[in-house]
């Protein structure tokens, strides 16, 4: 929704998903699996890989689509400009300690703060602390958050979607979430 | 659809494949083994896109009942695990389903679906009328998700055999899932359940060749290669879409 396909201007709609080690980088791998179903062109870098085995297997049903995985991300930051028309950042998310992190995610944050294409951060944009805007962290253009949005993110001021329509009516109550009516059969929403 | 000439296109559109009993389990086999998806995965997605076609074919404004009320039968095996991920995505399109299950399944999976459902207030009947009128009067469609290849259409036993009878009697309109429940995966029915949608999931079984009613495909996750393989020859989707209509 944020990017169509005829919305890309590069000559293929190519994608570079940057996957963490934990449930946002698994998150990552699905959504790069039904971008290409979507006929977009993910590559994948996916620097340390789980050994949980759910994990594993969204690894190969990547594979098995022919999904290109990168062996190592380029630092020069033009190549990645040139290469992709944007990142999704799926590296940290609320399990991570944004006050400690640790190759070869740091070196990661470092290149995309240098980008000029857009990035799309799933939950927290990795580096945040789940609670405090950023301040000197990546700024995704995009983020999507995953059931309900997070304190870091009451001021963003990029694209917002909220992903997660399923939650049961019973666990909206009890956390006061005040979630905002999905439309038709959609299954996010932008805040 | 690929059946009509293309004379624009140099190249010839196959003709899309119609499985047998035996494909269809292989590409299920190959899908969990070689592709290294989840039982569970697989069936919410199938759910999902069931969901979505009931809300195709019969949308909330075009209902003719008070309530949004749907009857949602499932029976033990997958086909039912695909039945309740699909009352609890119609629950929350806004649609008010009623499940019965009459056999639950011992499976772990199995029953994670239904705590699922009971969690979202989805009603669980303790047994389905035999009065057909009540039946008729009480709700808007009724999904069968009773049984799929696994079955044996031959020997079918209690309680399918009873609800099969009933619901060849029900006036409001049946929606299968994937194969109606009764029919013999390969061979269209004579005397069988006479649904007027069919969602079939992945692609369609050789029972489905002449089916007259609304005819969904789900199923647009699977891998190329196996559509390659076994020379599916699906038809696009369009846009985000997850299922098609046939």
């Amino acid at each position: 929704q944020a990017y169509p396909l005829s919305a890309l201007s590069k000559k293929q709609p190519t994608v570079l998903v940057i996957c963490g080690p934990d449930q946002n980088g698994s998150i990552g791998l699905v959504c790069a699996r039904h971008l290409r179903i979507f006929d977009y062109e993910p590559t994948v870098y996916h620097p340390k890989r789980s050994s949980h085995s759910l994990h594993q297997d969204f690894t190969i049903q990547c594979e098995k689509m022919d999904i290109p995985f990168l062996s190592y991300l380029p630092t020069e930051v033009q190549l990645i400009n040139d290469a992709y028309n944007l990142v999704i950042d799926a590296m940290l998310g609320l399990e991570a300690d944004s006050s400690n992190i640790k190759e070869p995610y740091s070196g990661i944050l470092v290149t995309l703060k240098q980008i000029k294409i857009p990035i799309v951060s799933v939950d927290v944009p990795s580096g945040w602390d789940a609670e405090e805007p950023s301040q000197d962290g990546i700024n995704p253009e995009v983020l999507i958050s995953l059931i309900a949005p997070k304190k870091c993110a009451l001021n963003f001021s990029g694209k917002h979607f909220l992903a997660g329509r399923f939650l049961p009516y019973d666990i909206q109550k009890k956390y006061e979430l005040n979630l905002p009516d999905y439309a038709g059969t959609d299954c996010l929403l932008e805040l | 659809m690929n059946h009509s000439s293309a004379e624009a296109e140099p190249e010839t559109i196959e003709p899309l494949r119609y499985l047998s009993k035996g494909d269809a389990a292989a590409i299920e086999t190959e899908l969990l083994r070689d592709y290294k998806f989840g039982q569970q995965q697989l069936i919410e997605l199938w759910g999902q896109a069931c969901a979505l076609a009931i809300t195709k074919a019969y949308p909330l404004s075009a209902l003719s009942k008070k309530q949004p009320t749907v009857l949602v039968i499932c029976g033990p095996d997958q086909n039912g695990s695909i039945g309740l991920v699909c009352a609890r995505h119609l629950r929350i399109f806004d649609y008010e389903p009623t499940v019965y299950h009459p056999k639950r399944s011992s499976h772990s999976l199995h029953q994670d679906f239904t705590i699922q459902c009971e969690k979202m207030d989805i009603p669980f009947l303790s047994y389905l009328p035999t009065e057909v009128q009540l039946i008729n009067d009480a709700y808007n469609l009724v999904i069968d998700a009773m049984l799929g290849l696994e079955a044996d259409s031959s020997n079918i036993k209690e309680p399918y055999s009873g609800i099969l009878v009933t619901l060849k009697q029900i006036k409001i309109p049946i929606v299968s899932v994937d194969v109606p429940s009764g029919w013999d995966a390969e061979e269209p029915s004579q005397d069988g359940i006479n649904p007027e949608v069919l969602i079939s999931l992945m692609a369609p079984k050789k029972c489905a060749l002449n089916f007259s009613g609304k005819h969904f495909l789900a199923g647009r996750f699977l891998p190329y290669d196996i559509q390659k393989k076994y020379e599916l020859n699906l038809p696009d989707y369009a846009g985000t879409d997850c299922l098609l209509e046939l």
